[in-house]
């Protein structure tokens, strides 16, 4: 054979110098043999890696719990240029932990936007968890304002940022009347437009613009899907 | 570092290495009794502080003002100085997130083979200065008063004024002493040095956006409120 | 195996037997002997004693002072930590109705009960003190540099498992502090972008503060950061000893002048 010039022996052509090489064939015996082994090394690492992982995150991450509404009191109760402070079960099955107080007022028609078509707007209740990082506001009558104590969100009447770091105005719950008494629904979150996003999300997360898809919905809120 | 300075350094180190002594007794001795003095501190500590429990956790509170412990003070102040929404994100995720990779990656970005400290100008003054500056925004942290009261002395007849303050949401924006924030109104602190009553009660009835209205407070509110922020005159 | 004789200081050695004196035999000999003779069945089987030798007994450089003992303060606060966590654990019930009663009833009504919580309360400012004290030493020292870059990644490491320690932990008495700054905590993780609403769902068990969410971190503080953090101090320790312990960096030895000085 006349000398060859030096080119890179190239993978699938039979001068690759061991025996039982041939023409045009570019996986080897032995390393067909050594990624199937890997391959189902990897296999028996996934059957027992991704439960133990589903375990740990797939009921956090995907169970979705019902969506429940509670009485809280008469429509009379309500005025609609002041809140009137009221305690609901949000998360059942823990006791005191699981409850969170809600901020109630009639509808306004000079102070509140147009009514969401979709939903019963004759009431506004408003949640205590401020949307910079969740510590609990309080509702002051004499400057209509909602005030944190951690670091220094201020929100006005409506519930929008008046001052301060949070991202988006306070959370919503759904409300409807059923024989003359006023019911609390799930949670929902506003944008600074007020549109309502019925998969809520945690403070801290806002929803103009590009944050709604920044901070997707989840799949672990309870959500109403028809009011 | 390149192979050379490697090189000089382990032999270097191998030198003051074997001029030492055993770590058991001599290393071990010391360690000992910096464990006794951490034992005694920690022990000392709880008889003297005491572990006391506060009431029970309660979602449904309006009232409470959280805080951190105190090693996160700092992180806290962070977050409580970053006023502008879209920095939040920032302050919470983004420079903790970086500050962690680059202590991380500490030695692979210092490859200066020199140690001693007086010919590190830039480690040096970086240290020093992280750790000032963690100092104080956790002294700051532990500084930041509540915006549901106010924490200053004053004279008996203007406790009530004091009183009203803390009930109306004033700190909400304004800040008197240490408590309350620093935006977006102005610090009351010395209001009295430089308004008078009638001009206090002008602006409580007659503010400029963003400030709410406070005509409607009752009368003797009204007039407490204003005697109290008139008294704020600073140190005469 | 005769192994060659400890490197004690002269004070600890024990003295040579003066000439025309027997051996003496005695009570105390013969418990000493045994004594010998129990490590000795050990090290037969186990072949440790080398292994303890060399950790016990390689060379300090030079100038070692007070600044060196911080990094085994930080260990010893941290088994302080794990002790009285181990005895906390035994009264501590983490359900979340239950758990600020127990809390109380380790505090008010368990013998020692307030004192062990406080030693397990104050031990954690202790703990991260020292910590942050040992990472200045180290930084200024320079000692973070080749060849012991790893055990820096590993110590730094061992600071964001601390800190992670505290945090978890803080939530377990579930009085309002905590409540409130582990809120607070969750939704911070919650703020990063994409991940954040996932990575917070993971944390608390859900999208609200539920029956899991307790659970969770008692799971964590328990079990899976201390296992961490004790994998990580073995790592570290052995470091350590197989790199040792730098010099202080303002020592020179004096015959690297010579090393350093022209031949002619």
């Amino acid at each position: 054979m006349a000398e060859r010039p030096r080119e890179p022996k190239s993978k699938y052509t039979a001068e690759r110098d061991f025996a039982g090489a041939f023409e045009g064939e570019t996986v080897t015996r032995r390393r067909f043999m050594t990624l199937t082994t890997h391959g189902a090394g990897l296999v028996a690492v996934a059957a027992f890696a991704l439960p133990a992982l589903g375990f740990a995150a797939g009921s956090a991450i995907f169970e979705r719990p019902p969506a429940g509404w509670e009485p809280i009191g008469p429509t009379d109760d309500f005025p609609n240029d002041s809140y009137v402070p009221r305690v609901v079960t949000e998360v059942t099955g823990v006791g005191e932990v699981g409850k969170t107080t809600v901020y109630v007022r009639a509808r306004n028609a000079e102070i509140d936007g147009p009514p969401d078509p979709e939903i019963d707007t004759s009431f506004v209740a408003i949640s205590t968890r401020c949307m910079h990082l969740g510590c609990p506001v309080r509702y002051v009558d004499a400057a209509k304002r909602f005030i944190c104590p951690c670091h220094g969100g201020v929100y006005d009447f409506r519930g929008a940022v008046a001052g301060g770091p949070p991202v988006r105005p306070l959370d919503r719950f759904y409300t409807r009347v059923r024989g003359g008494q006023v019911e609390i629904g799930p949670r929902y979150s506003v944008n600074s437009k007020f549109d309502r996003f019925p998969n809520y999300r945690d403070p801290g997360q806002p929803l103009d613009g590009i944050g709604q898809y920044l901070y997707p919905g989840r799949l672990s809120t309870p959500r109403l899907n028809s009011p | 570092m390149n192979q050379a300075e490697k090189e000089l350094y382990l032999r270097d180190y191998s030198i003051m290495k074997s001029q030492g002594k055993p770590f058991f007794p001599y290393a071990v001795a010391k360690d000992s009794l910096m464990a006794v003095v951490v034992m005694t501190a920690i022990i000392a500590m709880s008889i003297i502080f005491g572990a006391e429990l506060g009431p029970k956790a309660d979602p449904t509170t309006t009232t409470y003002v959280p805080r951190p412990e105190w090693y996160f003070f700092f992180l806290f102040e962070v977050l409580r100085v970053i006023k502008p929404p879209y920095f939040t994100p920032l302050a919470t995720i983004g420079v903790p997130t970086v500050c962690m990779i680059l202590l991380f990656l500490l030695p692979f970005y210092d490859r200066n083979p020199e140690r001693r400290p007086e010919r590190r100008p830039i480690a040096t003054v970086a240290g020093i200065l992280t750790i000032v500056a963690m100092a104080y925004l956790t002294f700051l942290g532990a500084n930041a008063g509540s915006p549901n009261s106010v924490d200053i002395k004053v004279q008996p007849q203007f406790e009530k004024g004091k009183v009203v303050v803390a009930q109306s949401g004033c700190l909400a924006c304004h800040k008197i002493g240490e408590n309350g924030n620093d935006g977006p109104g102005p610090n009351l602190t010395e209001i009295g040095a430089t308004t008078n009553k009638q001009a206090i009660l002008r602006t409580l009835e007659n503010p400029t956006a963003p400030m709410p209205s406070f005509a409607g407070l009752p009368e003797e509110k009204k007039t407490a409120l204003v005697d109290f922020l008139a008294s704020l005159k600073g140190s005469e | 195996m005769k192994l060659p004789a400890l490197p004690l200081p002269s004070a600890l050695k024990p003295p040579p037997q003066r000439p025309g004196e027997r051996e003496k035999t005695g009570p105390a000999h013969e418990v000493k002997d045994a004594g010998i003779a129990a490590v000795d069945w050990v090290d037969e089987r186990t072949s440790l004693s080398g292994g303890l030798r060399w950790a016990m007994f390689r060379k300090v450089p030079k100038g070692t002072n007070w600044f060196y003992t911080l990094g085994s303060a930080t260990l010893f606060a941290f088994l302080s930590q794990a002790v009285t966590g181990v005895f906390l654990a035994m009264y501590y019930d983490p359900s979340a109705t239950r758990a600020y009663e127990s809390a109380r009833h380790i505090t008010n009504d368990v013998f020692l009960g307030e004192f062990v919580r406080g030693m397990h309360k104050w031990g954690s400012t202790v703990m991260v003190i020292l910590i942050f004290l040992h990472m200045a030493r180290v930084f200024f020292f320079g000692a973070y540099k080749y060849p012991r870059e790893l055990n820096w990644v590993i110590g730094v490491a061992l600071l964001i498992l601390t800190m992670a320690m505290s945090f978890t932990g803080y939530l377990l008495p579930f009085d309002q502090r905590s409540y409130w700054a582990t809120i607070v905590g969750v939704n911070i993780n919650g703020t990063g972008p994409l991940v954040g609403p996932y990575l917070s769902d993971f944390l608390r068990g859900g999208a609200e503060f539920g029956a899991t969410t307790l659970s969770r971190f008692y799971a964590i503080h328990m079990l899976l950061i201390p296992g961490l953090i004790a994998a990580l101090i073995g790592a570290h320790l052995y470091l350590v000893a197989k790199l040792g312990t730098t010099a202080p960096p303002w020592l020179k030895s004096e015959q690297t002048e010579e090393l350093h000085t022209e031949r002619v």
